[in-house]
């Protein structure tokens, strides 16, 4: 394939993604085999008869030698296959799968208003440098950088469901109300059923987590941008363009807003990392039973097994995304192409 | 935070210069740094001692701590604190379900957060450091292992991360201080991984530690030394996020119950107890932790972001865009019909631009600098300028001015006319109309100019479009490659983007992009300083050819004599802001009248030339300029009254002025018995 095409360089990245599958696996394999003790016995020790426990180590392959463990892990992982937790009879596949569309739909209405957010203030921000407008925008970035989410959303909570009665604090839409489930994702499953007293519901049910994220990464996004805008719009093409005579909205979006943005396609592969991790935070406040709800249940009840399946599931999205992130930055970008 | 590559000089210089001289070295940017990001430093700062002292003044005065629920009123007396009770005299931030004291609880959380924030970040920087170190010294295999290793781990959640650890950890530790700042801090690592292994990799490769290399083993503290200046300046910055982001995690992991044993006093902890409060209407037990986690990380962040913008020089703040600087001429306001008398006159002239006491400045930190103080000439149609100086001499001020394009904290003053347009005071919408169409600038640097996601065509149909709103796109089209077919490159590469083309042939793309709607001024900006002297050549002869067949006016700025003595019809020579000579070519290069002027011809190289002169010393301050003659300081010819007034550009030949008091005409008599030199300054020197 010719340099510098498309083709050749997704070739590129996903063969760059290899080695990072591969270490990373490794190391969360070595990290949680470095905890002493099976995930059987430390789940089940004292509960269950020696002899069964015996047993189902033995179903597990847990009295393999380590490295036919880790051939094992690696192998089920690559084919996707996550293993069985202990303590709940769903295989880790079917947990992702029940779990999962709350939290994606709980993520992407979240990046929503981060963007939304953050790509507005920051631009304004970086514009209007040095004005009253900046200054609030960057002390607002900072302020929300600094607020835990889980203490946002409870504040949240305390006002808009206690104090106003606005809006529900807990939990998804759920039985009569919820939609009749066909993706799992329910705002798409009531638009399909044409069901809009359930949408209503969906969505009042949406809005606390969904804002008290996107706030959190809105405040990330606004730095950014900002930043990202303060650069483009000193670079010599801006000035240049200028030159040109060209009119200063034209000049603003074209020139230097559509630059500033591709750092933040490359930096939105850090952003998800910190999305996931707030999003564990964010069900937990709000009980939303996503993934990560599901993650710190399994924890909680010392679940090894499950942990690492779903762990290791994560890591691979985070491999995922940062793929398509690079793809989608060599599409936007023809530079990085080489 | 990715490194920044040093030069071998900087390297040597930085690895050479004592401890001192690179701190108050590092200390000068703080120092120049805005008022913003010292505010912000200094708030941050404020706080963070405001809690340093709550955390270890505060239990010892406070009467409470943290898991204290009763009180001894007297001696063997004990009095419970009462559930849920609001703020209150006696519980200043109410108590919890617990009976715990909210403030107690709040104080000791706060030494708990700053030993488990002291002690991860220690971590993460121990092993951060010593890793980047050694993968960086090492290379090979080795280091590719570690650097995707860290790759993977900084791209996983933190807080998933830190959870998985303290999940692990659990089964060794109890949980505690310890425990907790293990799985906050293993997070860090790869930040400081990355800085110390690439500071180490780059400077390994410097030819001088290769040197030092030879001489014995000297190479190890020569690493050491330039790594720990380097890592001295980004660690801060560093440190300080994650000792922000330290607090966050830890609250975290206490919120989702893996962090310190209950009912040990810890934020985020706490705030999960809160948790059932809030349904009830509670409010002051999740409000005060949650305020001092938002406190304390919004105080580290303040110091991390200023740090940053002090260390970062791109982002140090310059001035706001257009605020008026003091001693600024007033701008003479014309009425319509004189501005039109005013065109008229000038196309009878012919003139393509005509300058009048044009003033440029930008504010400093040390008050106001005229870059340009008073300048005056034309620019005919058909006729080529040169405007030569030294670096710094305010060429390049100048001719961003002509189009009235000045950095945030630049003004232009005096009167600039082109095609009928004041630039200097017309409103900005005039002004942008004038740019590309009436006169266009053509820049120094051809590989940043151009926007890097558009293709070449798209500039041209941007700027046809945006000055002849009736064009199609076709026409646009059709027109751009009639300008690239001029500038010779070949209009099938319409379509290309800007990193495909090379810097010859970019800087030809800025040319096609200059004439395509035939202004009657071109400014260049040493168009061709960038380039090889075969593209110059060719760059040249475009510019002539213009000249001459489309009767273009251009100003060319450069401090390359040859250029000049080859391109242009008139020269202007500047020195500190001021023109100082002007004249036909010829003239400027056999018989230069001002002293500086010769000192310059002289200081090129030509055949004649037996020894290379150069002059002595260097340009004054702008800032604060000299009252007399600007050049008196480096003059040889010197006279008394050179210092103490400014002589005027005065006839001293043929089209030729110059402005010296050699010269009669300049303010001042010349005094008796000095002459001024004539001749070939290549032989005569000055």
């Amino acid at each position: 394939m010719k340099a510098g095409s498309l083709g050749r360089y997704v070739l590129q990245r996903l063969l760059l993604a290899i080695p990072m599958v591969f270490i990373l696996l490794t190391l969360l394999f070595l990290l949680l085999n470095a905890a002493p003790g099976d995930p059987v016995t430390a789940t089940l020790g004292g509960r269950l008869p020696p002899e069964e426990i015996a047993q189902r180590k033995e179903a597990l392959g847990l009295n393999d030698p380590l490295y036919v463990q880790y051939l094992n892990y690696m192998g089920n992982a690559l084919t996707g296959d996550f293993g069985n937790p202990v303590t709940d009879p769903r295989s880790v596949v079917q947990i992702v799968l029940d779990t999962a569309p709350a939290t994606i739909e709980l993520a992407l209405a979240a990046m929503l208003v981060a963007i939304l957010l953050g790509i507005t203030v920051g631009a304004l921000s970086g514009r209007l440098r040095d004005t009253p407008f900046d200054v609030g925008g960057r002390l607002f970035g900072i302020l929300i950088y600094a607020a835990p989410v889980f203490w946002t959303g409870l504040l949240a909570q305390l006002y808009f469901s206690v104090e106003l009665g606005w809006l529900p604090s807990q939990q998804r839409a759920g039985g009569f109300d919820a939609p009749e489930p066909i993706t799992g994702f329910y705002v798409l499953d009531s638009i399909i059923t044409w069901d809009m007293a359930a949408l209503g519901t969906v969505l009042a049910h949406l809005v606390l987590p969904a804002v008290t994220l996107g706030l959190l990464l809105g405040g990330v996004f606004i730095r950014l941008v900002r930043v990202n805008m303060l650069q483009t719009l000193r670079s010599d093409y801006v000035e240049a363009a200028r030159a040109r005579g060209l009119r200063e909205h034209v000049v603003l979006f074209r020139h230097a807003f559509k630059t500033a943005l591709i750092p933040i396609i490359t930096i939105m592969g850090l952003q998800f990392a910190m999305l996931i991790g707030n999003a564990v935070l964010t069900e937990h406040t709000f009980t939303w039973p996503g993934l990560a709800q599901a993650l710190v249940g399994f924890i909680g009840a010392r679940d090894y097994a499950a942990v690492q399946g779903i762990v290791t599931f994560i890591a691979l999205v985070i491999v995922g995304v940062s793929l398509l992130i690079d793809i989608l930055t060599g599409l936007v970008d023809p530079r990085v192409r080489y | 935070m990715t490194s920044t590559s040093t030069s071998g000089d900087d390297a040597v210089l930085e690895a050479r210069t004592p401890l001192k001289t690179r701190l108050q070295h590092a200390w000068r940017p703080f120092r120049e740094s805005s008022r913003v990001s010292r505010g912000l430093i200094f708030s941050g700062l404020g706080i963070i001692a405001a809690f340093l002292l709550l955390a270890f003044v505060g239990p010892l005065v406070y009467p409470y701590d943290g898991t204290q629920y009763r009180a001894e009123t007297s001696p063997g007396e004990f009095t419970s604190f009462p559930e849920l009770a609001p703020p209150s005299a006696e519980h200043w931030f109410g108590t919890t379900k617990d009976q715990f004291d909210v403030l107690a609880r709040i104080i000791d959380g706060a030494t708990l957060a700053f030993a488990v924030m002291a002690l991860a970040v220690s971590i993460a920087m121990l092993i951060g450091v010593t890793l980047g170190l050694f993968s960086g010294y090492r290379g090979g295999r080795l280091d590719r292992i570690l650097v995707t290793a860290m790759d993977a781990v900084y791209a996983f959640p933190p807080l998933v991360l830190a959870i998985i650890v303290s999940f692990v950890l659990a089964a060794y530790l109890s949980p505690g201080v310890p425990s907790a700042a293990a799985a906050v801090g293993l997070v860090y690592i790869p930040q400081y991984f990355r800085v110390v292994r690439n500071h180490t990799l780059s400077v390994k490769e410097e030819p001088f530690v290769e040197a030092a290399k030879s001489f014995g083993a000297r190479n190890r503290t020569v690493l050491g030394r330039y790594v720990f200046f380097n890592v001295v300046q980004t660690v801060p910055v560093i440190l300080t996020l994650n000792a922000a982001d330290a607090i966050l995690v830890l609250a975290s992991l206490g919120f989702l119950g893996y962090g310190v044993q209950p009912p040990t006093p810890e934020w985020g902890y706490d705030i999960s107890q809160a948790v059932n409060d809030v349904a009830a209407g509670i409010w002051w037990t999740a409000l005060w932790p949650g305020l001092a986690i938002v406190l304390l990380v919004m105080a580290l962040t303040l110091v991390g972001e200023g740090l940053n913008d002090v260390i970062n020089p791109l982002l140090r703040a310059k001035g706001k865009a257009g605020r008026k600087i003091k001693g600024m001429p007033r701008a003479r306001r014309r009425d319509r019909s004189r501005r039109a008398a005013d065109a008229a006159e000038q196309d009878d002239e012919g003139l393509a631009a005509k300058v009048r006491d044009l003033r440029v400045g930008y504010r400093t930190a040390s008050g106001p600098l005229w870059a340009v103080d008073g300048v005056s000439f034309d620019i005919k149609k058909g006729e080529t300028v040169a405007l030569v100086g030294e670096s710094g001499c305010g060429k390049s001020s100048m001719g961003r001015a002509m189009l009235r394009l000045m950095p945030p904290g630049g003004v232009v003053g005096g009167q600039v006319e082109i095609g009928g347009t004041d630039v200097a005071t017309a409103p900005e919408s005039e002004v942008r109309k004038l740019r590309g169409e009436g006169a266009s600038l053509m820049f120094q640097e051809p590989m940043t100019r151009l926007n890097p996601l558009e293709r070449v065509s798209d500039h041209f149909v941007e700027m046809i479009r945006t000055h002849k709103p009736k064009t199609s796109r076709e026409e646009a089209r059709a027109m751009a490659r009639d300008a690239l077919v001029q500038v010779g490159i070949p209009p099938t590469r319409i379509d290309n983007y800007p990193h495909e083309f090379s810097g010859g042939m970019r800087q030809r793309v800025m040319l096609a992009l200059s004439i395509v709607l035939t202004p009657r001024l071109i400014v260049a900006d040493e168009p061709t300083t960038a380039l090889d002297v075969i593209v110059e050549s060719q760059i040249l002869s475009l510019l002539e050819r213009l000249r001459a067949e489309e009767n273009v006016g251009i100003l060319f700025i450069t401090h390359n004599l040859g250029v000049v003595a080859e391109a242009c019809d008139r020269v202007a020579v500047m020195y500190a802001g001021k023109i100082v000579e002007m004249g036909p070519v010829d003239e400027i290069f056999t018989n230069p009248k001002h002293p500086y002027t010769r000192g310059l011809v002289a200081s090129t190289i030509s055949l004649n030339t037996t020894e290379l002169r150069s002059i002595g010393g260097y340009p004054p301050n702008l800032i604060d300029p000299p009252k007399g003659c600007r050049f008196a300081a480096r003059c040889p010819h010197v006279m008394d009254h050179c210092t103490e007034s400014p002589p005027e550009l005065t006839e001293v030949g043929p089209e030729q002025r110059a402005a010296c008091f050699l010269y009669p005409g300049a303010g001042q008599p010349v005094p008796e018995g000095v002459v001024a030199p004539s001749g070939d300054p290549q032989v005569s020197g000055i």
